[in-house]
């Protein structure tokens, strides 16, 4: 799981960060309760969740854009003990919760796990409310970071994070940028009764787990093009996109169920839902993911058909998609859906090119 | 601003007391006692420290031209030979502009005599002996490293421990808890000076080894001193050196929470 996270430190400081896992292990193990203890950053899963994709802050945040950042941190503060709402990464997480368990139950040392960390912008005061909130729903978050309004991207990477979730896109494009997977999170129109017992996450193909590079083709050169391009090129894996390890990730914890007899009953099922067609581009797909010694459970191909109604029979706890139309079309219907802002597909609206304001310096 | 809660109310209405820090001269400039063309020492360690706090008081008169809550900066010679550059030493703090308060020129056998009648608040400095003794007499002592030196000069950066791992190997043992929780508490006073946004002074606490409950209670003990963090990192094991790097924190204080 290791070669998952980068690994450039000097000796010295990995014997430091040995020891400190040591002590902190050793924390754990002594306190009285039996919460679980957080797994070793190196070879864990590590999902990092922003307040508002945890908890439902609309209106909080309402009172930040209209009347500032004093009365907003105030607020929170009078309403400290007041629980939030669950906000759209929270089923998400409680689904993550669920695959530990299991996995806890199968391999009872292991650290290949998930780690949910808290990753915001906000003041630590506001902080307060939030582990109030944590607590309240018992989840199994155990680690944090709250930047009283510094970029949080530097810290992703000293958490080891392999998925960032925010409400704020400016974030995500950044952490993309530094090469880290994330998605800007939506919430759905209506609620959907999600799997308790499976976490389902769904995943765009072009743009999200591999390169832009055919959607390039479909935007420049029309579907005609594309069909051809991708024929003959059908051997040749296509490159890898943001979210490429993370499926991965997903992957060594699949087999970690598999291994144990459990992939009939596996608590993690990934779905690839791409609006290439099976007959005609399907296949570079497949090809790829192979080539790649990644597995998908679910592969549909929509052919150009839009995706909302399908992802609302699959029920994911997450989609993954890059372009804005698919987004609006899955949250229309009920499925909670994550942009990832990535590739060409930024740059055009339905097929058109949107116009771009001059960028300010 | 930023109202903190009713305890501390009651006490701004008496005049505050300066926070009183002192900082030796080997800290202040370079060691090896390195000079400049004109025979100047060059600056060292804590440097950008000193500007900072320097930083914090031209804002607080700023808020108010009246106000008492100020740092007041002593630089301190530890050792004979230092005690004898007293005109050098003085010339070139004003060389580089760094508003110093007051200068005591003592040796090794006297100095921690005039930390304590100087009613030192925080003694800094680079060697581990001399914080060792500071703390043993129940000064508030802090050990500074190369890192304080490439901390930011426009923003007063205080890191709080909340257990102890962190700290191991900067600090020593035996500092004095009540020293610490009243410089915090002063500190805490000085920061709700200042609104959320654009402070000259950031409080961040990060704890390394518990989980969010260990961070929580930490928060809430820095509360109960009057001090409202702006930043919080619960790491519970993950590994601090990038944390540190990030955080650039100008100085360490964990002597607030109780040692386990």
């Amino acid at each position: 799981m290791s070669e998952i996270k980068p690994n450039d430190k000097g000796s010295s400081e990995e014997s430091a960060e040995e020891q400190d896992w040591a002590a902190a292990k050793a924390a754990f193990d002594n306190l009285k309760s039996n919460k679980p203890r957080p797994p070793k950053p190196k070879n864990a899963v590590t999902i990092a969740v922003s307040s508002r994709t945890l908890f439902n802050m609309k209106a909080e945040r309402k009172i930040f854009e209209e009347e500032g950042l004093e009365k907003y941190v105030a607020f929170q503060q009078e309403h400290e003990n007041e629980p939030l709402k669950p906000g759209p990464a929270f089923p998400f997480v409680k689904a993550l919760m669920n695959v530990n368990t299991q996995l806890r139950e199968l391999y009872p040392d292991n650290e290949e796990l998930f780690d949910i960390v808290l990753m915001t912008n906000n003041h630590a005061q506001v902080g307060v409310r939030l582990i109030n909130s944590i607590n309240h729903y018992d989840l199994t978050i155990e680690r944090f970071c709250m930047t009283g309004g510094k970029s949080p991207i530097g810290y992703l990477k000293a958490y080891l994070t392999n998925l960032y979730l925010s409400k704020s896109a400016d974030k995500v494009i950044q952490a993309i940028d530094e090469g880290i997977a994330a998605a800007t999170m939506f919430t759905p129109d209506t609620e959907q009764e999600l799997s308790d017992t499976q976490l389902r996450v769904a995943f765009d193909g072009d743009a999200v787990l591999f390169s832009d590079e055919s959607e390039i083709i479909v935007k420049q050169h029309g579907l005609d093009s594309f069909f051809e391009h991708e024929k003959a090129f059908e051997n040749k894996p296509l490159a890898q996109g943001p979210l490429k390890c993370f499926l991965e990730a997903l992957g060594k914890l699949q087999r970690k169920f598999y291994a144990k007899n459990e992939r009939l009953n596996c608590p993690i099922r990934t779905f690839l839902v791409t609006a290439r067609s099976a007959a005609s581009s399907g296949a570079r797909v497949l090809k790829t993911l192979r080539s790649w010694g990644l597995e998908i459970d679910e592969a549909l191909f929509l052919a150009g058909a839009p995706k909302g109604p399908l992802l609302q029979k699959i029920r994911p706890h997450i989609f993954f998609d890059d372009q804005m139309f698919h987004i609006e079309g899955a949250t229309e219907l009920g499925t909670i859906s994550a942009h990832v802002p990535y590739g060409i597909g930024q740059k055009y609206h339905k097929g058109k090119l949107i116009e771009q304001p001059k960028k300010k310096e | 601003m930023v109202s903190t809660d009713q305890k501390t109310d009651v006490k701004e209405k008496e005049a505050d007391c300066p926070v009183v820090v002192a900082v030796t001269s080997h800290a202040v400039f370079e060691s090896g006692g390195a000079e400049d063309p004109d025979g100047l020492y060059v600056g060292g360690i804590a440097f950008p420290l000193l500007q900072a706090l320097q930083k914090v008081n031209e804002r607080l008169l700023k808020e108010n031209p009246a106000e008492s809550l100020l740092f007041d900066v002593i630089v301190i010679t530890t050792e004979s030979q230092q005690q004898q550059q007293s005109s050098r030493i003085t010339e070139s703090i004003r060389h580089h502009g760094l508003k110093v308060s007051r200068f005591c020129f003592s040796n090794e056998e006297d100095f921690i005599e005039n930390l304590l009648n100087n009613n030192v608040h925080l003694f800094l400095t680079t060697n581990r002996n001399e914080a060792l003794q500071g703390s043993q007499k129940g000064v508030l002592s802090v050990l500074l490293d190369e890192h304080t030196a490439s901390c930011p000069t426009e923003q007063l950066r205080v890191l709080f421990c909340g257990d102890a791992v962190v700290q191991s190997e900067a600090g020593p043992a035996l500092a004095s808890k009540q020293a610490a929780q009243s410089f915090s508490a002063q500190i805490g006073k000085m920061r709700g000076r200042f609104g959320l946004f654009d402070s000259p002074i950031s409080i961040a606490l990060v704890t390394s080894r518990g989980g969010r409950e260990s961070c929580g209670d930490a928060l809430r003990t820095l509360r109960s001193l009057g001090v409202n963090a702006d930043e919080a990192y619960c790491l519970a094991g993950v590994p601090r050196g990038p944390i540190k790097r990030l955080l650039r924190p100008h100085f360490l204080l964990s002597e607030c929470f109780s040692s386990n």
